[in-house]
């Protein structure tokens, strides 16, 4: 089998694994990082979300054979205030979506470091979240993007 | 799922030197084996530390409702503890510890309250007596205040860690005193979920990410008609997938509820069991219900609809009324299947070994499903040890535990621990789903416009039934049903049943048949119950010239007129409806003019021992052809009364979340069934609300109260669709009487 070499959370990985596996099953099952979360594996939800080169990207249906050489953040390897957004505002209700949302969210920062209320929901439209925490989205979002604007720090790494 | 245990005979004290109990899952207790100082343990509920940490176990899983956080909550209320200084755990299965065990029927808060209070109360009086003993100063002369005892004649203060030793010597107080309420400082208040720098930074949660040495990966086919039979399996195909190990047959058990049949691939990782699963080729039976469609599902319902039906109960004489009234409103409504789609797929882990089986994973209710694997293992229930993890989501899906027993059948065929997962398309095709039904409702009216007689045919596909439960089959289906009571059958009063002052009543119910299973769903009868009812009574409302405010006013009565509700301790009061109904009228401006361009919508529900009513404000999209109209919703207004807040921040996430749950399935929820098998297997079919349709502002407004609390992971998903079908009436003059509103011309955004 073609061995596919990446970087996850700024680690160079070796990973031996047939490359139509999509990258979400090589980080929970090859790699160990289970906080990246399968919902639907059709890339509907977005609750997979991980950053691939700094774009938000779903990790469900994108097979490891296209990742030769790129690299991945997961929430694992997230550091972003919309972390502490979310732990402010107590976003979460059964929290299985959220790492998802997260890694949306600050990937939608990046771009639009102030966004409009309009922008968030356009930015956060891919995601689900079958709780509807979308209230405290909406407005961990704009917390975040006060918390980067003071802290500079609204690129995602 | 109440304990039955008295306060003397759970509590009894220890001095632990060993650790928590969820060593064997590895990432809840982050102290090495063994290597705890000595605590204080004083019942199952709750550790102290010598360095003043407090573990508080929550006995039901969260699924989302924030139990792990509010039942702690209590306990360390009651404790005066620092609540900085809390660790909260997931409590393993014991019934010794913590009786029945499960989250359901919005009853943690309303079932537990006394056992957390009890526990804290236990362990501040064990702490303060010790206290008072090492100053050798009355009792009466210490007071507890976060995580201290403190003597104020000598300014003395004590952390409570120091007193575990000394507090540990006492005897445990048999019946604490509880603290006032108006003393209280952490219950009421915003906190945070015990959970949520887990999931913030990705940490392993939720009974997906569970690994455990040697696990194996198993996905298994079912018949895609339900309650078919596995006739052939060909796994040569499988069998050369890379990663897989094994192919089992899964026979299924007599109940559905607990196993169905199926045949699993087991392998080396998810995707493995995925594509081995895919490559399997099985001859199915496909059983009696192979020809099934909504069409012949609805079909049915409306034959039954003109029968008699089955007289659950009766007041008066409904059919005189009828005949005698002014006029006589008739209506049909119509409910569809719908699925649960918990984001967190359907998965589960087991591990049996050495005559005891180890099941990790999201179960809303342990003691049960310790049963369910018991009955499918064959083995004593005692042998089956249950460790819930966080759920990503439950909804009424997770209060069955088939996937506990799959998992556990698949371990024990192989020999070691195995996760089952399914993919999104098992998950909607083979759910329990919220039974489809109609409801036929006549109403008598006089000439002043007061209701004389209401009739309420049910027919309604019934999970009781399904899962071979004790009783009538609809006892599952009649939640929040007007059934009408008079104080001639006050006796008969159910909880659920809201009494209304209608001189004669009648409730039937006809069953139909179907292959289709059929569980709970969040809020389970009352929403579609609810809608019904609800959108009645606007329509009443309109057609007598009344306020809906007043007409529901009017009905209610008070509490004072009802029988007494004999050991209920949170009896159904009309007044506590009646002071919800007018806070949600009065804070969203019901009655009086909206901006210009927009409507609204009033309804209210009471579910599981909670009220709640709420106002909508929102903008019809005008007509264009034959498009959907887009309603755009401005403003939910809502409000609350169940009893004691313990969490704000709770309450308010789940009011929120229950308004935007109910929305999205009153405009997208249904599943179709065609040829016996659902047909809707992914979120593209399957809509749920997303970002940009849910409301601009929910407003949670709660009734101050010092009464018992009650759940709230309900309560608010009735009440949205009717309020919003009553505004669009408002603006139309159109009564929606199915759901999905998508089909009826409206959809949101």
């Amino acid at each position: 089998m073609p061995e596919t070499v990446l970087q996850v959370n700024g680690r160079q990985q070796t990973v031996d694994v047939d490359p139509d596996t999509p990258l979400l099953w090589v980080l929970r099952d090859t790699l160990g990082l289970v906080g990246t979360k399968f919902g639907c594996g059709g890339g509907f939800c977005g609750a997979c979300t991980v950053h691939v080169d700094g774009v938000a990207t779903r990790a469900c249906t994108l097979p490891l054979g296209r990742m030769n050489g790129r690299a991945v953040v997961t929430i694992e390897g997230l550091a972003h205030p919309v972390q502490q957004a979310w732990a402010d505002l107590d976003v979460a209700q059964c929290g299985y979506c959220q790492a998802g949302q997260l890694m949306t969210a600050a990937a939608l920062l990046a771009r639009t470091p102030s966004p409009t209320d309009e922008e968030i929901a356009a930015g956060m439209h891919g995601n689900l979240c079958r709780c509807g925490t979308y209230m405290r989205i909406r407005e961990a979002v704009r917390r975040a993007a006060t918390l980067a604007a003071s802290q500079g720090a609204g690129v995602p790494r | 799922m109440s304990a039955g245990l008295s306060r003397r005979t759970f509590l009894h004290a220890s001095v632990t030197a060993t650790g928590g109990l969820l060593l064997s899952f590895g990432w809840d207790d982050p102290s090495p084996l063994g290597a705890q100082p000595a605590t204080l343990q004083p019942n199952g509920f709750v550790r102290l530390a010598a360095d003043g940490t407090v573990t508080i176990w929550s006995k039901n899983p969260d699924m989302g409702q924030g139990v792990k956080t509010a039942l702690p909550m209590i306990l360390a209320e009651e404790m005066d503890a620092d609540w900085s200084r809390v660790q909260v755990r997931d409590a393993e299965l014991d019934r010794a510890k913590f009786g029945g065990q499960g989250s359901g029927g919005s009853g943690s808060m309303r079932e537990e309250w006394d056992l957390y209070r009890n526990a804290g109360a236990a362990m501040r009086e064990l702490l303060a007596g010790a206290a008072a003993e090492t100053w050798q100063v009355p009792r009466d002369a210490v007071r507890t205040e976060r995580g201290r005892v403190l003597h104020p004649p000598s300014a003395g203060v004590l952390d409570y860690g120091a007193l575990v030793m000394p507090a540990s010597r006492r005897p445990i107080p048999p019946a604490p005193i509880w603290k006032s309420p108006s003393s209280f400082t952490l219950l009421g208040t915003r906190v945070p979920g015990v959970d949520t720098g887990a999931i913030v930074h990705g940490r392993p949660l939720y009974g997906i990410d569970v690994r455990l040495p040697g696990m194996r990966f198993a996905a298994i086919a079912k018949c895609p008609v339900f309650n078919g039979r596995v006739v052939m399996v060909d796994d040569a195909a499988a069998l050369q997938v890379p990663g897989v190990r094994q192919v089992v047959r899964i026979p299924g058990h007599e109940n559905p509820t607990f196993l169905q049949p199926g045949v699993a691939v087991v392998a080396d990782s998810t995707w493995a069991a995925f594509k081995g699963r895919d490559a399997l080729r099985v001859q199915w039976e496909e059983g009696a219900f192979g020809s099934e469609t909504s069409a012949t599902i609805a079909a049915q319902c409306a034959t039954l609809a003109a029968t008699p039906g089955t007289t659950v109960r009766a007041v008066g004489d409904v059919e005189a009324a009828l005949a005698s009234a002014a006029r006589v409103i008739d209506a049909h409504y119509e409910s569809p299947f719908l699925a649960h789609a918990t984001l967190e797929p359907h998965n589960c882990t087991a591990d049996v070994r050495d005559g005891h089986c180890y099941i990790t994973g999201p179960l809303q209710m342990q003691t049960s499903g310790a049963r369910v694997v018991a009955a499918v293992t064959g083995l004593p229930v005692e042998r089956v040890h249950v460790q819930a993890t966080r759920l990503g989501g439950g909804f009424g899906r997770r209060l069955l535990s088939d996937c506990a027993a799959e998992a556990a059948v698949l371990s024990m065929a192989v020999g070691g621990p195995v996760q089952v997962v399914g993919t999104r398309e098992d998950d909607l095709r083979h759910d329990y789903y919220r039974p489809a039904g109609t409801r036929r409702l006549r109403v008598g009216l006089d000439a002043a416009g007061h209701i004389t007689a209401w009739d309420c045919h049910l027919v309604n596909i019934s999970r009781n039934a399904y899962r071979r439960g004790d009783g009538p089959p609809w006892s599952t289906e009649t939640y929040g049903l007007v059934a009408g009571v008079s104080a001639a059958i006050g006796p008969d009063l159910e909880l659920d049943l809201v009494p209304w002052q209608i001189p004669h009543v009648r409730l039937r119910y006809s069953e139909p048949r179907t292959g289709v299973a059929t569980g709970a769903w969040r809020a389970p009868a009352h929403v579609a119950n609810g809608f019904a009812v609800e959108t009645l009574l606007d329509e009443i409302a309109q057609v007598t010239g009344r306020s809906p405010v007043d007409l529901r006013l009017d009905l209610y009565g008070t509490t004072s007129a009802l029988p007494a509700a004999g050991e209920d301790p949170t009896p159904y009061s009309p007044d506590r409806m009646a002071a919800v109904l007018r806070l949600a009228a009065e804070r969203g401006g019901f009655g009086q003019r909206p901006p210009e361009g927009r409507v609204r919508g009033l309804a209210a529900h009471y579910t599981f021992g909670s009220y709640c009513a709420q106002v909508v404000e929102l903008t019809l999209e005008a007509a264009a052809g034959t498009a959907p109209r887009r309603v755009a919703v401005h403003r939910v207004t809502c409000a609350l009364d169940c009893g004691l807040v313990v969490n704000r921040s709770g309450l308010e996430a789940q009011a929120q979340g229950g308004i935007i749950d109910g929305l999205g399935h009153a405009f997208f929820g249904s599943i179709t069934i065609d040829r016996g098998r659902a047909v809707e297997g992914n979120f593209d079919r399957y809509r749920l609300i997303r970002h940009r349709e849910a409301p601009r502002a929910i407003d949670v407004h709660v009734v101050p109260s010092t009464l018992r609390p009650t759940g709230f992971g309900e309560i608010a998903v009735p009440v949205i669709a009717p309020a919003v079908a009553n505004a669009i009436a408002a603006a139309t003059g159109r009564r929606l009487r199915r759901t999905p509103f998508v089909r009826e011309g409206f959809t949101l955004g």
